[in-house]
């Protein structure tokens, strides 16, 4: 077994390749009213897509939030 | 899917009772109202009730349910306003005439734009525009017709419809979209469950026009003020004022001045200015009066009354003086004087204009000439009697002359003068353009459409201003005292300051200013109106003061058509007979209008038959009226038999104990009336009437107050102030709020011990603090002058964990760089000019918006924006100084939802667990701070192992004498071991029943001492104290001060650029002023290198050169040493032949040349440095820049 192939194995989670293209620049924004998702490019209009809301929230981030408790 | 099983769903009707609610917490009731909300009213029906004025005097606004054909106050008071006219003044005469008038006024709904087609839900909820940070609003216009007649008298009539902008609309009135809308609804659109509306939404703050007091409308109030006197000549300390109101609500006050010379004047305010005019001339011309009828009107049939036959004598002998005899002549006169402050259209004669005069200003309640002649002749009989001594004079700051200033009709009249304002307007333009030769012919019917379209007609942006500021812009001044201060913010800090705004009614901002302490004081009559309780110290203590809890306002007028009638069928001699007799009569009025006249015995019969028809709900005498039976006195208040039914009068229930029925009783007939205070007290033939409890004179935050009764006074006092300032639960729709600053307690309970009020009004629904255990002892010391020590596991367990949200809003137009056009240049995002490992792309999304929940620390990047012309990425960043959360962000659209992003809300979640410091209080004005959390090890504990959450200092009780806290910590203990609830409303125990004994069985059949102590051991070394502690449990609320908003500390840090001092201000990082006292007391001490510390090294501390030989500080002078460097010397000593013989401007080089020369020799020169204060070098410098030399001596 190669160098290569023994590291890949111990970690399971490799960090993801630089080269893969990123996702685009739209992030989808729940609506204030309906509740629905609208995915907005930015200089884009707030309205929702359903129902004409004109407020919008941003939804909480997928990321792991995690802090020192203490 | 199968839905969960719910035993709470109301569907579950055939399993009721097996979820009936035994618990004395209501516990299954709160749960099934919090899962399944009344689908068909509101939740908590009471506080609707609570704010009802406020709703129904803005509804009146628009559709009134009384008598005026259904017509709302804007309509009645486009109708008063009425006619306005204007001529060209080409042709013969006048010239073509347009006349023009605003027929009809219509208020929408607030509604989304057509402009915007998308939008699925037409209606705007003010959900929406907390959220989106705009004005809840919606379209105001109004019908305007005008008349166009030519000098030939031909007349066309056109109509148009007018816009009038965006008016701010009162949410869950009757043109808010959540009118009547159940709690299911409510919550469906964004809104708590208990909303109840009542306030308006500018900008996205809660704004409430909040309750005034105003004299009591037409009631002519005897007033002697020894400033009157100063009106001038023959003016005296006597008047009698009334104030009188049109039936749009809007007011005017008339005085009428008693001279010392026996006339009489006539005091009233035309566009704030004062006018006076002679009465005589007034009563003549309001019904062509003659003198006689004048005199027999006055004197009454007592003429061997020498005192009132003189002054009337000296009135009708005065008014010969102006050689005007008839009506006629003086309506004349009265149109002459007034033509050109009138404004009236140039068609009229004098005798019209006389006419408008005392239409507009003269007892303007009473349509009718001769009402007004025989209301003048009352007041003026009145005035006269005050001048005898036969009466007293009124107290102008007693409730029982007062009433309220109701939101709508405030707002009422601002948009009628806003309106008269518009036309006037109207009518300057095409004035304007008349003398600019520019106005083309009035018969066009375009060129009246173009003056309007010229004209602002923006009402809308108006009022927003006025809810806005609370600044009042009026060119009459409407009647009121004040010019701002009309509105206050409904902060949402927790349920009970919420409520108290609505409930809130202040006196009037001139007597905030007044030095004497009378208008504050606290009068009998405002019992059961006014809370005794519910004010605050300081400032405004007794000026705003807050309603009882079942003080009621009336909104509606009543029908009362059938009174008189009433009234002249049992015996009251009607107002048209030929001869009264004065010395036998009194007066009976309704509604400020004279409608008959009594004998004091027959006008007692007549109060009692009219008390007891509308207690049994006849339908000629509506429960609210109010019968004010004045009896006759010596020097008392003048007799008489007043009936009110007039709007805007505090009322409350009673009962009336003649049938056992519900009376409702006002601040003028309550005076006269004997109120029981509880069925023990009636007395036979003294009482009329018994309150329905004793608590209803206690406002609703005074009533939650457990076993206030049991406290000194004071003490209650400052719980209503600390109840309105603790942590609690703003809202139930936390997610919909855009509050700046919200706190909330995360740990809320509802309390053990409240009293029964607490569940009428759903406070459940809005915890305000926690059930502690608290030992009364004094342990360790950490708990002197009123320190608290904290139970540390107390604290682990959640005990008073709080939030803090704020709001930080971001508007690229307001930011840097942002261009004036209408496109905006800003943008948010991340520009590629922020490198992929950036620091910043931990904080904020590539789309400029923080990432929700990251936490942020000061400093730290929170929204970006790329500018388009620099193509550069700007931060916007956290500025605050502790960490904090990323809770929501919100996109805000436009109006229309046809605008890319421009603004963003972000709400910041603080978490502040209690820390040292911290401020905590019972809710018997018991307030302390946390001096320590103290581990559970080293607590005391009691036998059974309990430890106390709390532990407070018995010091804090001898002085304060808050038993009710005692009575309260014994009930919580017996409530909490029984699991029972404890009702502490007041006045429910008494001597013969005391708490102790009732609360010490609870405790004892429990297993506990009865009279709450405990033997305790100390935690720290096992032993058993010597004495037994007081042990119970306490509802305690955690206040919004804390230390980490208020600590100011520092060492260095900025300095004042002018003065090298620290600056001030906790914000800036600034220090405390260490002032002249403070310096006084440290020279005192003698502590001499602490004041050298404080005002010089911690402070501006600076060396400076000073001159040894002439001692100045400014007169530095460099010269250049070979080898050495730069050499110090004085410009004046050391350069002084030179710099004389030759001017300043010149001599300057030639100086510094010189100076090479003299000095070089020298070893050392003559400067030395000193340490001084930098502000004294600075002041060297001022003056010598004012020629001025400051010498300094070093020895």
């Amino acid at each position: 077994m190669s160098q290569q192939n023994r590291y890949t194995q111990q970690n399971p989670n490799p960090m993801p390749d630089r080269n893969i293209p990123k996702p685009p620049d739209t992030i989808e924004y729940i609506c204030g009213d309906c509740g629905a998702k609208t995915a907005m490019k930015p200089s884009e209009l707030i309205r929702c897509r359903e129902c004409g809301h004109r407020v919008m929230y941003k939804p909480r981030t997928t990321r792991i939030v995690q802090f020192e408790a203490r | 899917m199968v839905a969960a099983f719910d035993p709470l769903s109301p569907t579950q009707a055939s399993s009721s009772s097996s979820t009936k609610d035994k618990s004395t917490f209501r516990t299954l009731t709160r749960e099934r109202q919090f899962r399944h909300p009344p689908p068909n009213l509101s939740d908590v029906p009471a506080l609707d009730e609570l704010v009802k004025p406020h709703l129904e005097s803005f509804n009146a606004l628009i559709e009134d349910e009384g008598l005026e054909g259904g017509k709302g106050l804007l309509q009645l008071g486009v109708e008063d306003i009425g006619e306005k006219v204007v001529f060209d003044g080409k042709g013969e005469g006048l010239g073509t005439k347009i006349s023009y008038r605003i027929t009809k006024v219509a208020l929408g709904k607030p509604l989304v734009p057509e402009k915007d087609k998308h939008a699925r839900e037409r209606k705007i909820f003010p959900s929406e525009a907390r959220e989106r940070l705009t004005t809840y609003r919606s379209r105001l216009t109004v019908g305007i017709q005008y008349t166009v007649t030519d000098p030939s008298g031909e007349s066309t009539q056109y109509e148009e419809i007018k816009e009038c902008g965006l008016l701010p609309v009162m949410v869950r009135s009757m043109r808010c979209n959540l009118q009547n809308l159940p709690a299911t609804e409510l919550i469906k659109h964004g809104e708590e469950s208990t909303s109840f509306g009542g306030y308006f939404i500018v900008n996205g703050n809660e704004k409430i026009i909040r309750y005034l007091i105003l004299p009591r409308r037409h009631n002519p109030l005897n007033i002697y003020r020894p400033s009157f006197a100063k009106r001038g000549a023959s003016y005296t300390p006597y008047g009698c004022q009334i104030r009188c109101v049109r039936p749009d609500q809007s007011a005017c006050t008339n005085t009428i001045h008693y001279l010392s010379n026996g006339g009489a004047t006539l005091r009233f305010a035309w566009r704030k200015v004062e006018y006076m005019i002679p009465l005589m001339l007034i009563l003549k011309a309001l019904v062509n009066a003659s003198d006689k009828e004048v005199f027999e009107g006055l004197i009454q049939g007592e003429y061997d009354n020498t005192f009132l036959t003189d002054r009337v004598e000296l009135l009708l002998r005065g008014q010969k003086t102006w050689g005007l005899h008839t009506g006629e002549q003086c309506l004349n006169y009265l149109g002459e004087k007034f033509r050109v402050v009138l404004n009236c259209p140039e068609d009229w004669d004098d005798r019209m204009v006389g006419h408008f005069l005392l239409h507009k200003v003269v007892l303007v309640h009473l349509p009718n000439p001769r009402d007004k002649f025989r209301m003048l002749i009352f007041m003026l009989r009145k005035l006269y009697s005050l001048v005898s001594g036969a009466t007293c004079a009124d107290n102008p700051d007693s409730p029982q002359h007062h009433e309220v200033l109701l939101p709508g009709f405030l707002y009422g009249m601002i948009i009628k003068e806003r309106f008269d304002d518009c036309l006037g307007a109207v009518k300057a333009q095409i004035q304007l353009d008349l003398r600019q030769n520019k106005a083309k012919s009035f018969s066009d019917p375009k060129y009246f459409s173009s003056v309007l379209t010229k004209t602002n007609w923006d009402i809308g942006s108006k009022l927003s201003y006025f809810i806005a500021t609370g600044n009042l812009v009026s060119p009459t001044g409407l009647d009121l005292q004040q010019t701002s201060g009309y509105t206050i913010v409904a902060e949402k800090l927790n349920f009970y300051r919420y409520l108290s705004h609505f409930r809130c009614i202040h006196r009037g901002a001139f007597f905030a200013e007044l030095k004497t302490t009378t208008v504050r004081k606290l009068l009998p009559e405002s019992w059961g109106f006014l809370c005794p309780v519910h004010t605050p110290d300081g400032s405004p203590c007794g000026l705003l003061n807050h309603l009882s809890h079942t003080c009621k306002i009336v909104t509606s007028a009543l029908d009362t058509s059938q009174i008189p009638a009433l009234l002249s069928a049992h015996g009251m001699t009607q107002v048209f007979a030929s001869s009264i007799d004065g010395r036998r009569m009194v007066c009976v009025q309704l509604d400020g209008r004279v409608i008959g006249y009594a004998s004091p015995q027959k006008s007692k019969q007549l109060a009692n038959l009219l008390r007891r028809l509308k207690t049994e709900g006849n339908a000629k005498v509506p429960l609210d009226v109010e019968i004010g039976y004045v009896p006759v006195t010596k020097g008392g208040q003048y007799p008489g038999l007043y009936l009110f039914s007039d709007r805007s009068r505090m009322m409350r229930p009673v009962t009336y104990l003649e049938n056992g029925k519900t009376d409702h009783l006002g601040t003028f007939e309550q005076v006269y009336m004997d109120v029981a205070i509880t069925k023990q007290e009636i007395e036979k033939g003294v009482s009329t009437h018994v309150e329905l409890d004793p608590t209803s004179m206690l406002s609703v935050i005074a009533n939650l107050t457990p076993f206030s009764d049991f406290n000194q006074s004071p003490r209650n006092m400052y719980q209503c102030q600390m109840g309105k300032q603790s942590m609690g639960t703003p809202s139930t729709a936390l997610n919909k709020r855009t509050d700046n600053k919200m706190y909330r307690l995360q740990s809320g309970q509802t309390p053990v011990v409240r009293p029964d009020l607490h569940n009428h009004y759903g406070f459940d629904n809005f915890p305000n603090g926690m059930n502690a255990i608290v030992a009364v002892i004094s342990y360790t010391g950490y708990d002197m002058e009123d320190a608290m020590i904290l139970n540390k596991s107390a604290h682990e367990r959640g005990f008073g964990y709080g939030t803090v949200y704020k709001s930080d809003i971001f508007d690229l137009k307001d930011a840097p760089g942002a261009g004036r056009s209408t496109k905006p240049t800003l943008h948010f995002g991340l520009g590629r000019d922020v490198r992929d490992d950036s620091d910043a792309r931990n904080f904020v999304s590539s789309d400029g918006l923080p990432i929700v929940g990251t936490r942020i620390k000061s400093g730290d990047p929170i929204c970006s924006y790329t500018d388009d012309t620099t193509g550069r990425t700007k931060f916007h960043k956290y500025k605050g100084d502790e960490v904090a959360f990323i809770d929501e962000v919100r996109l805000l659209g436009s109006d229309a939802g046809d605008a890319e992003l421009q603004k963003i809300h972000i709400k910041l979640r603080i978490p502040r667990s209690p820390v040292i410091g911290d401020k905590f209080s019972s809710r018997h004005g018991q307030k302390g701070v946390c001096s320590q959390k103290f581990p559970a090890i080293d607590m005391p504990f009691s036998e059974s192992g309990m430890q106390p959450d709390v532990i407070i200092n018995p010091h804090a009780f001898p002085s304060r004498m808050t038993i009710g806290m005692f009575v309260e910590s014994l009930a919580g203990k017996a409530g909490a071991l029984h699991g029972i609830a404890q009702d502490a409303t007041p006045f429910k125990f008494s001597d013969a029943d005391r708490p102790v004994d009732y609360f010490g069985e609870q405790l004892r059949a429990a297993g506990y001492n009865y009279y709450g102590n405990e033997p305790m051991y100390s935690g720290i070394t096992g032993e058993e104290f010597h004495a037994d502690i007081y042990l119970g449990l306490v509802y305690y609320q955690r206040l919004r001060h804390m230390v980490n908003d208020k600590f100011q500390v520092r060492t260095t840090g900025p300095v004042d650029p002018l003065t090298r001092q620290p600056v001030k201000g906790r914000k800036r990082a600034g220090g405390i002023r260490f002032g002249e006292m403070e310096r006084d007391a440290l020279i005192a001490h003698g502590t001499s290198f602490l004041l050298q510390d404080r005002l010089m090294n911690c402070s501006d501390y600076s060396t400076a050169w000073v001159c040894r030989n002439c001692g100045s500080l400014v007169s530095l002078g460099f010269e250049e040493v070979s080898g050495e460097g730069m050499k110090e010397y004085c410009r004046i000593c050391d350069g002084h032949g030179h710099a004389e013989s030759s001017p300043v401007g010149a001599g300057a080089k030639k100086e510094k040349g010189v100076g090479v020369v003299m000095k070089g020799g020298e070893k050392k020169g003559s400067m030395d440095v000193v340490a001084v204060p930098y502000v004294f070098r600075y002041l060297c410098a001022e003056m010598a820049c004012m020629g001025i030399r400051l010498n300094v001596t070093v020895t």
